[in-house]
Protein backbone atom coordinates (compact mmCIF):
# COMPACT_ATOMS: atom_id res chain seq x y z
CA UNK A 1 0.00 0.00 0.00
CA UNK A 2 1.46 3.47 -1.01
CA UNK A 3 -0.75 5.95 0.48
CA UNK A 4 0.18 9.72 0.51
CA UNK A 5 -2.12 12.23 1.93
CA UNK A 6 -2.21 15.59 1.04
CA UNK A 7 -1.00 18.18 3.93
CA UNK A 8 -3.88 18.62 5.42
CA UNK A 9 -5.08 15.69 5.79
CA UNK A 10 -1.76 14.60 7.85
CA UNK A 11 -3.31 16.85 10.47
CA UNK A 12 -7.22 15.10 9.61
CA UNK A 13 -8.63 18.82 8.78
CA UNK A 14 -10.50 19.08 5.82
CA UNK A 15 -9.06 22.44 4.38
CA UNK A 16 -10.12 23.59 0.25
CA UNK A 17 -9.89 26.39 -1.66
CA UNK A 18 -11.30 25.05 -4.73
CA UNK A 19 -13.88 22.39 -4.09
CA UNK A 20 -14.92 20.25 -6.78
CA UNK A 21 -18.65 19.17 -7.75
CA UNK A 22 -20.04 15.76 -7.82
CA UNK A 23 -22.10 15.93 -10.69
CA UNK A 24 -22.45 13.42 -13.57
CA UNK A 25 -21.23 10.15 -14.95
CA UNK A 26 -22.05 8.33 -17.71
CA UNK A 27 -20.95 4.87 -17.22
CA UNK A 28 -22.05 2.71 -20.19
CA UNK A 29 -24.51 3.79 -23.74
CA UNK A 30 -27.53 1.55 -24.45
CA UNK A 31 -25.46 -0.15 -27.06
CA UNK A 32 -23.22 -1.15 -24.43
CA UNK A 33 -26.09 -2.39 -22.22
CA UNK A 34 -27.24 -4.56 -24.78
CA UNK A 35 -24.38 -6.43 -25.15
CA UNK A 36 -23.38 -6.61 -21.67
CA UNK A 37 -27.13 -8.36 -21.14
CA UNK A 38 -27.31 -10.19 -24.72
CA UNK A 39 -23.79 -10.80 -26.20
CA UNK A 40 -24.19 -11.16 -29.61
CA UNK A 41 -27.82 -11.39 -30.32
CA UNK A 42 -29.62 -8.73 -31.75
CA UNK A 43 -31.88 -6.82 -30.36
CA UNK A 44 -35.26 -5.61 -31.60
CA UNK A 45 -37.00 -1.78 -30.18
CA UNK A 46 -39.98 -2.72 -29.23
CA UNK A 47 -42.06 0.48 -28.19
CA UNK A 48 -45.42 0.04 -26.17
CA UNK A 49 -47.82 2.47 -25.52
CA UNK A 50 -48.66 3.01 -21.43
CA UNK A 51 -52.04 3.32 -20.53
CA UNK A 52 -53.07 5.15 -17.68
CA UNK A 53 -54.44 1.97 -15.96
CA UNK A 54 -51.07 0.40 -16.64
CA UNK A 55 -48.88 4.10 -15.35
CA UNK A 56 -51.31 3.69 -12.27
CA UNK A 57 -50.51 -0.04 -11.23
CA UNK A 58 -46.67 0.71 -12.43
CA UNK A 59 -47.44 3.94 -9.70
CA UNK A 60 -48.91 2.25 -7.00
CA UNK A 61 -46.19 -0.54 -7.34
CA UNK A 62 -43.15 1.33 -7.10
CA UNK A 63 -44.22 4.90 -5.41
CA UNK A 64 -42.57 6.33 -8.28
CA UNK A 65 -44.58 9.27 -9.91
CA UNK A 66 -42.12 10.51 -12.38
CA UNK A 67 -44.32 8.61 -15.63
CA UNK A 68 -42.84 5.79 -17.30
CA UNK A 69 -42.06 6.22 -20.74
CA UNK A 70 -42.96 2.66 -23.38
CA UNK A 71 -40.16 3.90 -25.82
CA UNK A 72 -37.02 2.62 -24.79
CA UNK A 73 -37.95 -1.23 -24.46
CA UNK A 74 -36.24 -3.80 -26.50
CA UNK A 75 -36.72 -7.26 -27.29
CA UNK A 76 -35.07 -10.58 -28.20
CA UNK A 77 -35.62 -13.29 -30.48
CA UNK A 78 -35.71 -15.81 -27.99
CA UNK A 79 -38.36 -13.37 -25.67
CA UNK A 80 -35.33 -11.66 -23.50
CA UNK A 81 -36.06 -8.00 -22.85
CA UNK A 82 -33.87 -5.13 -21.84
CA UNK A 83 -36.00 -1.61 -20.48
CA UNK A 84 -34.76 1.50 -19.73
CA UNK A 85 -35.78 3.70 -17.40
CA UNK A 86 -34.91 6.73 -15.06
CA UNK A 87 -35.58 7.50 -11.76
CA UNK A 88 -35.79 11.42 -10.94
CA UNK A 89 -35.20 11.74 -6.93
CA UNK A 90 -35.05 14.73 -5.01
CA UNK A 91 -31.07 14.84 -5.18
CA UNK A 92 -29.85 12.75 -8.32
CA UNK A 93 -31.07 11.92 -12.02
CA UNK A 94 -30.26 7.67 -12.94
CA UNK A 95 -30.92 5.88 -16.12
CA UNK A 96 -30.88 2.87 -15.62
CA UNK A 97 -31.38 -0.60 -17.21
CA UNK A 98 -33.02 -3.87 -16.44
CA UNK A 99 -32.55 -7.37 -18.29
CA UNK A 100 -35.16 -9.81 -18.29
CA UNK A 101 -34.20 -13.08 -19.25
CA UNK A 102 -37.05 -15.53 -21.35
CA UNK A 103 -38.10 -17.14 -17.98
CA UNK A 104 -38.78 -13.87 -16.33
CA UNK A 105 -35.70 -13.67 -14.20
CA UNK A 106 -34.17 -10.39 -13.61
CA UNK A 107 -30.47 -10.69 -15.21
CA UNK A 108 -29.31 -7.71 -13.78
CA UNK A 109 -29.38 -3.63 -13.28
CA UNK A 110 -27.10 -1.78 -15.14
CA UNK A 111 -26.77 2.02 -14.17
CA UNK A 112 -26.01 4.17 -17.31
CA UNK A 113 -25.76 7.64 -16.17
CA UNK A 114 -25.91 9.04 -12.75
CA UNK A 115 -26.25 12.52 -12.42
CA UNK A 116 -25.74 14.15 -8.84
CA UNK A 117 -27.56 17.65 -7.73
CA UNK A 118 -29.31 19.70 -5.80
CA UNK A 119 -33.08 19.05 -5.78
CA UNK A 120 -34.13 22.01 -7.07
CA UNK A 121 -32.04 21.26 -10.36
CA UNK A 122 -32.70 17.76 -10.71
CA UNK A 123 -36.75 19.29 -10.40
CA UNK A 124 -35.90 20.95 -13.52
CA UNK A 125 -37.45 19.30 -16.80
CA UNK A 126 -34.71 21.83 -18.93
CA UNK A 127 -31.96 20.54 -16.30
CA UNK A 128 -32.42 17.24 -16.87
CA UNK A 129 -32.83 17.73 -21.07
CA UNK A 130 -29.55 18.15 -21.30
CA UNK A 131 -28.05 15.07 -20.36
CA UNK A 132 -30.66 13.08 -22.29
CA UNK A 133 -28.88 11.10 -25.37
CA UNK A 134 -25.72 12.34 -24.14
CA UNK A 135 -22.44 9.33 -24.43
CA UNK A 136 -19.50 8.60 -22.37
CA UNK A 137 -18.04 10.82 -25.26
CA UNK A 138 -19.71 14.15 -24.31
CA UNK A 139 -17.87 16.00 -22.21
CA UNK A 140 -20.87 18.37 -21.00
CA UNK A 141 -21.25 18.48 -17.29
CA UNK A 142 -18.80 15.18 -17.49
CA UNK A 143 -15.73 15.70 -15.00
CA UNK A 144 -13.79 13.04 -16.64
CA UNK A 145 -11.18 13.01 -13.84
CA UNK A 146 -13.38 12.48 -10.78
CA UNK A 147 -13.08 8.32 -10.42
CA UNK A 148 -12.45 7.64 -7.31
CA UNK A 149 -15.33 8.97 -5.01
CA UNK A 150 -15.13 7.99 -1.17
CA UNK A 151 -18.12 9.03 1.27
CA UNK A 152 -20.54 7.57 3.43
CA UNK A 153 -22.81 5.08 1.40
CA UNK A 154 -25.33 6.22 -0.73
CA UNK A 155 -28.14 4.12 -1.41
CA UNK A 156 -29.88 2.77 -4.50
CA UNK A 157 -33.53 2.72 -2.84
CA UNK A 158 -34.82 4.81 -6.22
CA UNK A 159 -33.19 2.24 -8.15
CA UNK A 160 -35.19 -0.89 -6.09
CA UNK A 161 -38.04 1.39 -6.55
CA UNK A 162 -37.66 2.06 -10.36
CA UNK A 163 -36.71 -1.75 -10.27
CA UNK A 164 -40.38 -2.82 -8.48
CA UNK A 165 -42.09 -1.02 -11.41
CA UNK A 166 -40.61 -2.27 -14.06
CA UNK A 167 -41.67 -5.77 -12.97
CA UNK A 168 -45.10 -4.78 -13.01
CA UNK A 169 -44.62 -3.89 -16.59
CA UNK A 170 -42.81 -6.91 -17.45
CA UNK A 171 -45.66 -9.06 -15.48
CA UNK A 172 -48.97 -6.79 -16.70
CA UNK A 173 -47.11 -6.05 -20.49
CA UNK A 174 -44.56 -7.83 -22.05
CA UNK A 175 -44.48 -11.52 -20.51
CA UNK A 176 -47.00 -12.92 -22.61
CA UNK A 177 -46.11 -10.49 -26.31
CA UNK B 1 -10.86 4.89 -17.80
CA UNK B 2 -13.94 2.43 -18.44
CA UNK B 3 -16.31 2.16 -16.04
CA UNK B 4 -19.42 0.09 -15.24
CA UNK B 5 -21.94 0.43 -12.18
CA UNK B 6 -24.64 -1.80 -10.84
CA UNK B 7 -27.10 -1.47 -8.03
CA UNK B 8 -25.91 -3.99 -5.29
CA UNK B 9 -25.50 -4.50 -1.84
CA UNK B 10 -27.97 -1.61 -1.21
CA UNK B 11 -25.98 1.00 -2.87
CA UNK B 12 -24.01 1.51 -6.26
CA UNK B 13 -21.37 -0.35 -7.09
CA UNK B 14 -18.79 0.88 -9.31
CA UNK B 15 -16.15 -0.68 -11.21
CA UNK B 16 -13.37 1.14 -13.03
CA UNK B 17 -10.64 -0.42 -15.02
CA UNK B 18 -8.28 1.13 -17.50
CA UNK B 19 -8.30 -1.02 -20.34
CA UNK B 20 -10.85 -0.15 -23.20
CA UNK B 21 -12.56 -3.43 -24.66
CA UNK B 22 -13.18 -5.50 -21.11
CA UNK B 23 -16.34 -4.15 -19.86
CA UNK B 24 -18.30 -7.19 -20.15
CA UNK B 25 -14.69 -8.53 -18.51
CA UNK B 26 -16.42 -7.19 -15.28
CA UNK B 27 -19.18 -9.60 -15.37
CA UNK B 28 -17.34 -11.81 -12.96
CA UNK B 29 -16.17 -9.26 -10.54
CA UNK B 30 -20.30 -8.28 -10.29
CA UNK B 31 -21.09 -11.81 -10.06
CA UNK B 32 -18.77 -12.31 -6.90
CA UNK B 33 -20.40 -9.00 -5.16
CA UNK B 34 -24.13 -10.72 -5.88
CA UNK B 35 -22.80 -14.00 -4.63
CA UNK B 36 -21.64 -11.78 -1.45
CA UNK B 37 -25.27 -9.99 -1.68
CA UNK B 38 -26.89 -13.49 -1.50
CA UNK B 39 -25.17 -14.97 1.28
CA UNK B 40 -25.36 -11.84 3.37
CA UNK B 41 -28.30 -9.87 3.17
CA UNK B 42 -30.51 -9.34 5.62
CA UNK B 43 -32.90 -7.96 3.47
CA UNK B 44 -33.23 -11.36 2.15
CA UNK B 45 -35.01 -13.85 3.95
CA UNK B 46 -33.45 -16.67 2.47
CA UNK B 47 -29.93 -15.16 2.73
CA UNK B 48 -27.21 -17.91 4.55
CA UNK B 49 -26.94 -14.59 7.36
CA UNK B 50 -30.92 -14.89 7.73
CA UNK B 51 -30.61 -18.62 8.09
CA UNK B 52 -27.61 -18.05 10.76
CA UNK B 53 -29.90 -15.79 12.57
CA UNK B 54 -32.44 -18.00 12.86
CA UNK B 55 -31.31 -21.18 13.67
CA UNK B 56 -27.10 -20.77 14.59
CA UNK B 57 -28.49 -20.82 18.78
CA UNK B 58 -30.61 -24.09 17.78
CA UNK B 59 -28.46 -26.31 16.22
CA UNK B 60 -24.96 -26.03 14.04
CA UNK B 61 -25.21 -24.70 10.53
CA UNK B 62 -23.10 -24.98 7.47
CA UNK B 63 -21.79 -21.72 5.90
CA UNK B 64 -20.12 -20.67 2.53
CA UNK B 65 -16.14 -20.31 2.99
CA UNK B 66 -16.65 -16.54 2.68
CA UNK B 67 -19.41 -16.49 5.38
CA UNK B 68 -17.23 -18.04 7.30
CA UNK B 69 -14.29 -15.58 6.54
CA UNK B 70 -16.47 -12.22 6.79
CA UNK B 71 -17.37 -13.98 10.73
CA UNK B 72 -13.91 -14.53 11.38
CA UNK B 73 -12.38 -11.54 10.52
CA UNK B 74 -15.26 -9.89 12.55
CA UNK B 75 -14.76 -12.28 15.40
CA UNK B 76 -11.00 -10.39 15.00
CA UNK B 77 -11.54 -7.33 15.02
CA UNK B 78 -14.33 -7.00 17.78
CA UNK B 79 -11.30 -8.43 20.20
CA UNK B 80 -8.73 -6.36 18.73
CA UNK B 81 -11.30 -2.94 19.85
CA UNK B 82 -12.66 -4.25 22.98
CA UNK B 83 -15.87 -4.90 21.75
CA UNK B 84 -16.61 -1.56 19.86
CA UNK B 85 -16.97 -3.61 16.55
CA UNK B 86 -19.60 -5.99 16.89
CA UNK B 87 -22.01 -7.42 14.27
CA UNK B 88 -24.64 -8.57 16.67
CA UNK B 89 -26.52 -5.30 16.37
CA UNK B 90 -28.91 -6.00 13.50
CA UNK B 91 -32.13 -5.63 16.19
CA UNK B 92 -30.88 -2.46 17.23
CA UNK B 93 -31.60 -1.33 13.55
CA UNK B 94 -34.87 -3.48 13.09
CA UNK B 95 -36.08 -1.42 15.77
CA UNK B 96 -35.36 1.59 14.54
CA UNK B 97 -37.05 1.11 11.37
CA UNK B 98 -33.87 0.49 9.35
CA UNK B 99 -33.90 -2.57 8.60
CA UNK B 100 -36.86 -5.74 7.98
CA UNK B 101 -37.90 -7.59 10.67
CA UNK B 102 -36.85 -11.20 9.87
CA UNK B 103 -37.49 -12.89 13.03
CA UNK B 104 -39.42 -11.85 16.60
CA UNK B 105 -36.94 -11.54 18.75
CA UNK B 106 -38.42 -9.49 21.71
CA UNK B 107 -38.14 -12.52 24.12
CA UNK B 108 -34.47 -13.58 23.37
CA UNK B 109 -31.06 -11.95 25.24
CA UNK B 110 -28.98 -11.41 22.18
CA UNK B 111 -25.61 -12.20 22.37
CA UNK B 112 -23.11 -10.87 19.77
CA UNK B 113 -20.67 -11.82 17.21
CA UNK B 114 -17.93 -13.12 20.41
CA UNK B 115 -20.87 -15.92 21.03
CA UNK B 116 -20.26 -17.76 17.43
CA UNK B 117 -18.33 -20.95 17.84
CA UNK B 118 -16.46 -22.34 14.72
CA UNK B 119 -16.91 -26.63 15.02
CA UNK B 120 -15.64 -26.86 11.54
CA UNK B 121 -14.06 -24.21 9.26
CA UNK B 122 -17.27 -23.64 7.40
CA UNK B 123 -19.55 -24.85 10.34
CA UNK B 124 -20.95 -22.83 12.96
CA UNK B 125 -22.72 -22.26 16.03
CA UNK B 126 -24.35 -19.38 18.35
CA UNK B 127 -23.94 -19.76 22.27
CA UNK B 128 -26.67 -17.32 22.16
CA UNK B 129 -29.72 -16.23 20.18
CA UNK B 130 -28.08 -13.27 17.78
CA UNK B 131 -29.25 -11.08 15.46
CA UNK B 132 -26.40 -10.36 12.95
CA UNK B 133 -26.02 -7.68 10.69
CA UNK B 134 -23.35 -8.03 8.58
CA UNK B 135 -23.56 -3.90 7.05
CA UNK B 136 -21.00 -2.61 8.30
CA UNK B 137 -18.36 -5.07 6.71
CA UNK B 138 -20.11 -7.19 3.93
CA UNK B 139 -19.22 -4.30 1.52
CA UNK B 140 -15.92 -3.62 2.44
CA UNK B 141 -15.37 -7.76 2.06
CA UNK B 142 -17.32 -7.39 -1.61
CA UNK B 143 -15.12 -5.07 -2.93
CA UNK B 144 -11.69 -7.09 -1.77
CA UNK B 145 -13.35 -10.34 -3.79
CA UNK B 146 -14.15 -8.31 -6.50
CA UNK B 147 -10.51 -7.12 -6.40
CA UNK B 148 -9.48 -10.57 -6.33
CA UNK B 149 -11.40 -11.63 -8.97
CA UNK B 150 -10.21 -8.78 -11.28
CA UNK B 151 -6.68 -9.60 -10.97
CA UNK B 152 -7.31 -13.38 -11.56
CA UNK B 153 -8.72 -12.54 -14.51
CA UNK B 154 -5.60 -11.07 -15.87
CA UNK B 155 -6.59 -7.46 -15.52
CA UNK B 156 -3.52 -4.96 -14.10
CA UNK B 157 -5.27 -1.79 -12.95
CA UNK B 158 -8.43 -1.24 -11.68
CA UNK B 159 -10.94 0.49 -8.90
CA UNK B 160 -13.79 -1.11 -7.13
CA UNK B 161 -15.90 1.61 -5.28
CA UNK B 162 -19.13 -0.11 -3.51
CA UNK B 163 -21.02 3.34 -2.71
CA UNK B 164 -18.42 4.92 -1.47
CA UNK B 165 -15.75 2.05 0.14
CA UNK B 166 -13.32 1.81 -2.14
CA UNK B 167 -10.01 -0.23 -3.34
CA UNK B 168 -7.40 0.69 -5.79
CA UNK B 169 -4.74 -1.92 -7.40
CA UNK B 170 -2.51 -1.36 -9.90
CA UNK B 171 1.17 0.42 -10.72
CA UNK B 172 -0.49 3.78 -10.81
CA UNK B 173 -1.09 6.06 -7.36
CA UNK B 174 -5.10 7.49 -8.30
CA UNK B 175 -6.53 10.39 -6.36
CA UNK B 176 -8.86 10.15 -4.00
CA UNK B 177 -11.86 12.85 -3.46
CA UNK B 178 -14.20 12.26 -0.50
CA UNK B 179 -17.47 14.23 -0.03
CA UNK B 180 -17.51 17.25 2.28
CA UNK B 181 -19.50 16.11 5.19
CA UNK B 182 -20.91 19.73 5.18
CA UNK B 183 -21.93 19.74 1.73
CA UNK B 184 -21.87 15.84 0.19
CA UNK B 185 -21.95 17.47 -3.42
CA UNK B 186 -18.51 18.95 -2.75
CA UNK B 187 -15.41 16.71 -2.68
CA UNK B 188 -12.14 16.94 -1.02
CA UNK B 189 -8.91 15.83 -2.76
CA UNK B 190 -7.60 13.89 0.37
CA UNK B 191 -4.18 12.48 -1.63
CA UNK B 192 -3.22 9.66 -3.74
CA UNK B 193 -3.69 6.06 -2.97
CA UNK B 194 -1.79 3.15 -4.75
CA UNK B 195 -3.00 -0.76 -3.96
CA UNK B 196 -5.29 -0.14 -1.03
CA UNK B 197 -9.02 0.70 0.21
CA UNK B 198 -10.53 3.65 1.76
CA UNK B 199 -13.73 3.51 3.85
CA UNK B 200 -16.09 6.23 5.51
CA UNK B 201 -18.63 6.20 8.03
CA UNK B 202 -21.07 9.54 8.04
CA UNK B 203 -24.32 10.63 8.51
CA UNK B 204 -25.01 13.70 5.58
CA UNK B 205 -27.19 11.09 3.87
CA UNK B 206 -29.05 9.68 6.95
CA UNK B 207 -29.39 13.18 8.17
CA UNK B 208 -30.63 14.28 4.76
CA UNK B 209 -33.18 11.51 4.46
CA UNK B 210 -34.24 12.04 7.87
CA UNK B 211 -32.98 8.35 9.18
CA UNK B 212 -31.93 7.78 12.61
CA UNK B 213 -28.46 7.07 12.95
CA UNK B 214 -27.15 3.51 11.59
CA UNK B 215 -23.85 3.72 13.82
CA UNK B 216 -24.53 1.82 16.66
CA UNK B 217 -23.04 1.30 19.88
CA UNK B 218 -22.81 -2.02 21.15
CA UNK B 219 -21.65 -1.55 24.53
CA UNK B 220 -24.78 0.11 25.95
CA UNK B 221 -28.00 -0.34 27.03
CA UNK B 222 -28.95 2.92 27.18
CA UNK B 223 -32.07 3.76 24.69
CA UNK B 224 -30.27 7.27 24.52
CA UNK B 225 -26.98 6.38 23.44
CA UNK B 226 -27.53 3.18 21.24
CA UNK B 227 -27.74 5.82 18.20
CA UNK B 228 -24.43 7.87 17.99
CA UNK B 229 -25.06 10.71 16.13
CA UNK B 230 -22.29 13.06 15.13
CA UNK B 231 -20.86 15.43 12.14
CA UNK B 232 -18.15 15.11 9.87
CA UNK B 233 -16.60 12.00 8.69
CA UNK B 234 -14.57 9.22 9.41
CA UNK B 235 -12.50 7.66 6.81
CA UNK B 236 -10.46 4.46 7.72
CA UNK B 237 -7.47 3.88 5.17
CA UNK B 238 -6.19 0.09 4.90
CA UNK B 239 -4.83 -2.26 2.93
CA UNK B 240 -8.06 -3.96 2.52
CA UNK B 241 -11.56 -2.85 1.98
CA UNK B 242 -12.82 -5.11 4.59
CA UNK B 243 -10.61 -3.43 7.47
CA UNK B 244 -11.25 -0.26 6.03
CA UNK B 245 -14.88 -0.78 6.28
CA UNK B 246 -15.09 -1.96 9.54
CA UNK B 247 -12.94 0.24 11.33
CA UNK B 248 -14.74 3.42 10.56
CA UNK B 249 -17.03 1.84 13.04
CA UNK B 250 -14.05 1.74 15.84
CA UNK B 251 -12.80 5.17 15.01
CA UNK B 252 -16.12 6.75 14.51
CA UNK B 253 -17.16 5.29 17.85
CA UNK B 254 -13.87 5.93 19.71
CA UNK B 255 -13.01 9.32 17.95
CA UNK B 256 -9.30 8.40 18.29
CA UNK B 257 -7.59 8.34 15.56
CA UNK B 258 -4.32 6.54 17.97
CA UNK B 259 -6.52 3.47 18.44
CA UNK B 260 -4.60 0.86 19.28
CA UNK B 261 -6.86 -1.40 16.81
CA UNK B 262 -5.78 0.69 14.16
CA UNK B 263 -2.30 0.24 14.43
CA UNK B 264 -2.97 -3.27 15.30
CA UNK B 265 -4.06 -3.81 11.62
CA UNK B 266 -2.17 -1.17 10.00
CA UNK B 267 -4.90 1.07 9.19
CA UNK B 268 -4.51 5.03 9.10
CA UNK B 269 -7.38 7.98 10.10
CA UNK B 270 -8.86 10.77 8.37
CA UNK B 271 -11.59 13.05 10.15
CA UNK B 272 -13.11 15.42 8.33
CA UNK B 273 -14.63 17.96 10.88
CA UNK B 274 -17.40 20.25 10.10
Amino acid sequence: MNWKPNSFAVLGLAMMSAPIIAHAKIYVSIEQVQNIFFPKQSLTKSPIVITEDLQEKMRVASSIRHPFQGNRIWKTANGGWLIVDEVVGKHEMITYAVGIAPNGSILGIEILEYVESYGYEVAEAQWRAQFVGKSAKDPIKLNQDIQNIGGATLSCKHITDGVKRVSVLYDLALKEK
Amino acid sequence: MKARCQALLGTFVEISIEQDDSLISLDDAFKAIKQIQYLMSFHDPLSELNQINQHAHLKTVQVHPWTAEVLKIAQDIHQQSDGLFNCGIGHRLVAAGLLPRQLNLSTYQLGGIEDICFITPQTIHSKKPICLDLGGIAKGFAVDKAIDVLKASGIDSACVNAGGDLRVFGDTLRSIQIRNPSKPTQLIDIGTLKNGAIATSSLYFAQRDRLPSHIINPLTEDVQQIHVNFSGSFSVIAEECVYADALTKVLTLSNRHDHPCLHHFCAQAIKIAV
